[in-house]
């Protein structure tokens, strides 16, 4: 089935125009890998960058400009690192891309039924990037935040209130919205998750959580 | 407000450089390209607070790299400018943030099919109308969309720097998306959407 909720525009134009921090490009990324439909708003969003840039009055270049750019054509390219072999996400799971499916290795199970693992490596004054796995019917955290929290369901589901986020499935909670979902009863779910650091959280497993998410 | 004819076979014309540099290499084509976009994307550098040196560096490295993957370009997915506008982007962010973007749109690397010229000319149109009402937005909604594309700021803080609660910014983009959306697809349906 294909995704219900899907990320705003002002979450397109923050990922398109290049202003969004890595954690939550890479949750938009994963989201737009399992979304044709988001994959065209993306299209879009990145056209109004072309139609910008095109539309600006151009900036005067060194005056050999141009010969320096054609000698450069007869260089040989410069090789790119090898990319590491692609990871495959775990059964059951949307297609993710392989550094989120890579990041399993490196889960610490913090509670019965609840593991976290970095994704991004931590970096101070960014926002945490991480994997989170709860038990069916459990609880997530209960937690609030500072800035925009992106939890993409990479398999299985939760309820938040009355609204159901299930794989492929973004949830984008602002500022100041405290929330405690649980996952649905059918079975554990594992979310992507992009938020600033520190999480106001309450209670012990969430603090685990937000130790372990940096590690 | 209509696109006008020069401007939608100008871009169509940009794309059939590249495609030139991808079946045969074609110098004059390159150099045709450099001038046009080297200055622009120069431009947007700085507006990012790229360092006047930094900026000219990175433009000449986005046109050869135009130069050097012309082969995945493919004009039904993006007009030159967006694409060129990607490889800006993704190099500014690599280079001024020291990010790496993760590339995962399925698709991205696949080189593109032949062409037809109606659709050449049909993503030129749909580009040509984009500017227009790009150029055509009204204030609030053209200043967010400045902010977020040229400042490299993202929707939370532009916020914070307007003094505007956060649904009003974001509000803002969604109107600005929508109305770009609506201008990008007259008679120009592309695909299925939800």
């Amino acid at each position: 089935m294909s995704p219900q909720h899907h990320p705003s525009d002002a979450l397109m134009a923050d990922y398109a125009s290049g202003a969004m921090d890595p954690a939550r490009a890479l949750v938009m990324a994963s989201h737009v890998h399992a979304c044709a439909a988001c994959r065209d708003r993306v299209a879009l969003a990145e056209s109004v960058g072309g139609a910008l840039v095109e539309s600006l009055p151009p900036a005067e270049m060194a005056g050999d400009a141009l010969q320096r750019a054609l000698a450069a054509l007869e260089l040989p390219e410069p090789t790119a690192p090898a990319p590491s072999p692609p990871a495959a996400a775990p059964a059951g799971w949307i297609a993710v891309p392989s550094e989120v499916a890579a990041a399993v290795r490196r889960r610490r199970w913090v509670a019965p039924g609840v593991w976290v693992a970095p994704v991004l490596p931590p970096r101070p004054g960014r926002p945490l990037s991480y994997l989170l796995r709860v038990g069916p019917g459990m609880r997530m955290p209960e937690h609030t935040h500072h800035g925009t929290e992106l939890t993409l369901v990479l398999t299985g589901a939760f309820l938040d209130g009355e609204v159901r986020y299930g794989a492929g499935d973004l949830a984008e909670a602002d500022d100041d919205v405290r929330h405690s979902p649980h996952i649905a009863r059918e079975g554990p779910c594992v979310s992507l998750v992009a938020c600033d650091h520190p999480l106001v959280t309450d209670g012990r497993i969430a603090r685990l959580v937000q130790a372990y998410a940096g590690i | 407000m209509t696109a006008d004819a020069a401007t939608e076979r100008a871009g169509a014309e940009d794309a059939r450089l590249i495609l030139a540099i991808a079946e045969r290499a074609d110098r004059a084509a390159f150099a045709r390209l450099f001038e046009k976009y080297a200055p622009r994307v120069k431009s947007y550098l700085l507006r990012q607070g790229a360092p006047a040196e930094t900026a000219e560096e990175l433009a000449q490295e986005t046109l050869l790299t135009v130069w050097r993957k012309a082969a995945l370009f493919d004009p039904a997915r993006a007009g030159a400018s967006t694409w060129i506008f990607t490889i800006a982007r993704n190099r500014r962010l690599d280079v001024l943030r020291r990010e790496r973007r993760p590339v995962i749109e399925p698709g991205a690397e696949e080189a593109a099919d032949e062409p037809l010229p109606d659709a050449l000319l049909a993503a030129a149109q749909r580009d040509a109308r984009l500017r227009a009402a790009v150029a055509a937005l009204p204030p609030d909604q053209a200043e967010a969309v400045r902010l977020a594309y040229f400042q490299d700021k993202p929707h939370a803080e532009i916020a914070q720097e307007l003094g505007l609660p956060l649904g009003t910014v974001k509000s803002r983009l969604r109107l600005a998306l929508a109305r770009l959306r609506a201008a990008a697809e007259v008679d120009a349906p592309r695909g299925d959407r939800p």
